[in-house]
């Protein structure tokens, strides 16, 4: 799977892929946390995944680039498709699907053991990949990332010294050093000030451009400031975690068809 | 706009909680004093041994007397507070007198036999006449390295290799292997020497051999080495292992790349703990080398003098510049383990 710097490049530009579930269920050991979610993502689209915690949300984004099966305990029923293969398929290795679903966690995780620049090219190292320009790739992810000015001068510091929300910014520019098709983040801006949080959000309607991103939040505004379409997900006492309500974000925020969805996006409960 | 010079300050400056009344200072001071008199007066009239009367005089007596100091001061809750007090200043009293003793007479005894020559020269025209200007320990020192380094050699990629299983995969024997681990930390470093003796010696395929000596340590030191690394491993945050698969690592390059970057110095502490536990074992090495007066430089065949050993050999021997080569050796293994003990403070602290 060597993959050269050019497919690299030109993917970033031509590649349209969309992610689709179909009745996923999740099961920890016994307990049903996930019931019945389908849900498209279609290409170059942004998808809010909103709701109350332990509703399922992060859960059902770690299925989509195979990160659940790590979790001892884990069970899943139902088909995730990337481009009409199905992900979890027998014989189908979940590296290559995390290669293509790239994945930005709630908690800024950059590698502590390495700089800044080796944390962009860390994805590369990890998979075994060259680039022709590693210089080119740095400067290029960190720009799309929009942190690149601020580092520039510095890319040989350790990534600990940057700040929590430059942290984040430089997890995002990892990610897109592998030249994901689908970018899943879980509540990327949740640890972070103002500032940094509306540096990200343009970043994500930037990458929109010509990726599909995925993102669980808390935050109902950013919701609507980013994505093309929301789904809210809800966990009833004892029952497992599902989709209310999926459509188009400002109609759902404006007129809900479900009164569960109207007392959460108004701030009534959750 | 008033200076922080011309604010007005409370009695104890700028840490009032620490400010106490007089009357309190004074029942503080005769609280202490009064007991350690009492002590050294009885001390002196029955000519009690020291230990004895810190012991069985002085903690009681100081015991009644801070309850009371307490029970004046600070009321009913003082006496609890005040009675842990004394008792964890007493245990960490006796304790760095037992310790501080114990280094004093390696020290002391072992000045007088040490110098240049005893670190780098070997024991061949060593009599019991002999003076200690001629002679040494410094085939043993050799000894001692080659025989604890070959067991270092097999046990840290060993251990670290288990550990590595322990928490990095989802292996079946996980418990089971934990389990023996845990249970071989008590082995006895005598059982240890007589298995390697029963497999390999009674069995008549070896001859005493440093090499021997090796695979008892290796015994040893296995089940530090795999608790240590393990706990080491365990320190890395679970977010780096999920990034690192998430950015489509191999679980092998992940651990390479990611996770033994971050647990480096830990597992060379852990190594260095690993050493330190039986560079100064004895009993194995008793029963699986014999004692050479000659420098041996091949683990795998003859006799082979190490530290331990050779300051056995010595104080059994019975005879004054014999004891006094062993102390003098005793304090040459005491610096090796202290510079291990120093390589890993400097190491764990380098953070």
């Amino acid at each position: 799977m060597d993959v050269q710097a050019s497919n690299l490049t030109t993917s970033l530009l031509d590649r349209e892929s969309h992610l689709e579930a179909r009745n996923i269920h999740v099961w920890f050991k016994e307990r049903h946390v996930l019931s019945d979610v389908s849900l498209q993502f279609p290409a170059n689209s942004v998808t809010a995944l909103i709701g109350p915690s332990g509703c399922g949300k992060s859960t059902f984004l770690r299925t989509l680039n195979r990160m659940h099966e790590l979790i001892p305990g884990a069970g899943l029923a139902g088909t995730i498709y990337l481009d009409n293969e199905d992900i979890y398929a027998p014989g189908v290795d979940p590296v290559s699907i995390r290669l293509r679903v790239g994945m930005v966690f709630q908690k800024p995780n950059p590698f502590p053991t390495m700089t800044i620049k080796g944390n962009v090219l860390a994805g590369l190292r990890l998979s075994n990949r060259r680039t022709r320009d590693e210089n080119e790739l740095v400067e290029s992810c960190l720009n799309r990332a929009s942190i690149w000015n601020e580092v520039k001068d510095r890319l040989d510091a350790p990534a600990g010294s940057l700040s929590g929300g430059q942290q984040q910014r430089l997890c995002i520019a990892r990610s897109l050093a592998l030249a994901p098709d689908i970018l899943l983040m879980d509540e990327p801006c949740s640890a972070l000030d103002p500032g940094s949080t509306r540096r990200i959000e343009e970043t994500i309607r930037e990458l929109s451009a010509d990726m599909t991103v995925v993102i669980v939040t808390h935050n109902m505004q950013q919701a609507q400031r980013v994505s093309d379409q929301t789904a809210f997900f809800l966990a009833e006492e004892g029952q497992p975690g599902h989709v209310v309500e999926f459509g188009n974000t400002d109609n759902l925020f404006s007129a809900p068809n479900d009164p569960r969805t109207e007392d959460y996006v108004n701030g009534r409960f959750g | 706009m008033a200076t922080l010079e011309s604010l007005p300050r409370p009695n104890g400056g700028v840490t009032p909680w620490k400010v106490r009344s007089r009357s309190v200072s004074i029942i503080i001071v005769l609280a202490s004093a009064i007991p350690a008199a009492i002590t050294f007066g009885i001390q002196k009239a029955l000519q009690v041994p020291g230990p004895i009367a810190l012991l069985l005089i002085f903690l009681p007596i100081q015991l009644v007397s801070s309850w009371i100091a307490a029970a004046a001061t600070r009321g009913r809750r003082g006496i609890a507070d005040a009675s842990l007090n004394v008792v964890v200043l007493f245990a960490t009293t006796f304790v760095s007198i037992m310790l501080g003793s114990v280094l004093y007479s390696v020290i002391n005894w072992g000045l007088k036999a040490i110098s240049p020559h005893f670190i780098y020269q070997n024991n061949v025209y060593v009599t019991t006449t002999t003076s200690l200007d001629y002679g040494g320990a410094g085939h043993a020192l050799l000894g001692s390295f080659l025989v604890v380094g070959l067991a270092t050699v097999v046990a840290v990629p060993l251990g670290i290799a288990v550990a590595v299983y322990l928490t990095e995969t989802r292996g079946r024997f996980r418990s089971p292997v934990r389990f023996f681990a845990q249970a071989m930390s008590g082995l006895p470093s005598i059982v240890s020497g007589l298995f390697i003796y029963a497999v390999f010696m009674a069995s008549g395929i070896s001859r005493p051999a440093g090499w021997l000596a090796s695979a008892a340590l290796v015994l040893l030191m296995l089940p530090t080495i795999i608790r240590m690394s393990e706990e080491v491993l365990k320190l890395v945050p679970g977010d780096l292992r999920s990034a690192a698969l998430a950015l489509g690592a191999p679980q092998r390059r992940a651990f390479f790349l990611v996770i033994f970057p971050a647990a480096k110095t830990g597992l060379i502490t852990a190594i260095l703990l690993g050493l330190a536990r039986v560079v100064g074992e004895t009993a194995p090495l008793l029963v699986t080398t014999r004692v050479n007066a000659n420098t041996n430089v091949n683990p795998f065949s003859g006799d082979i003098s190490t530290l331990p050993t050779y300051i056995f050999s010595y104080l059994t021997a019975g005879f004054d510049t014999g004891n006094a080569r062993a102390w003098a050796a005793a304090l040459m293994l005491l610096s090796v383990v202290a510079m291990i003990f120093a390589a890993t403070r400097m190491l764990s602290n380098q953070k």
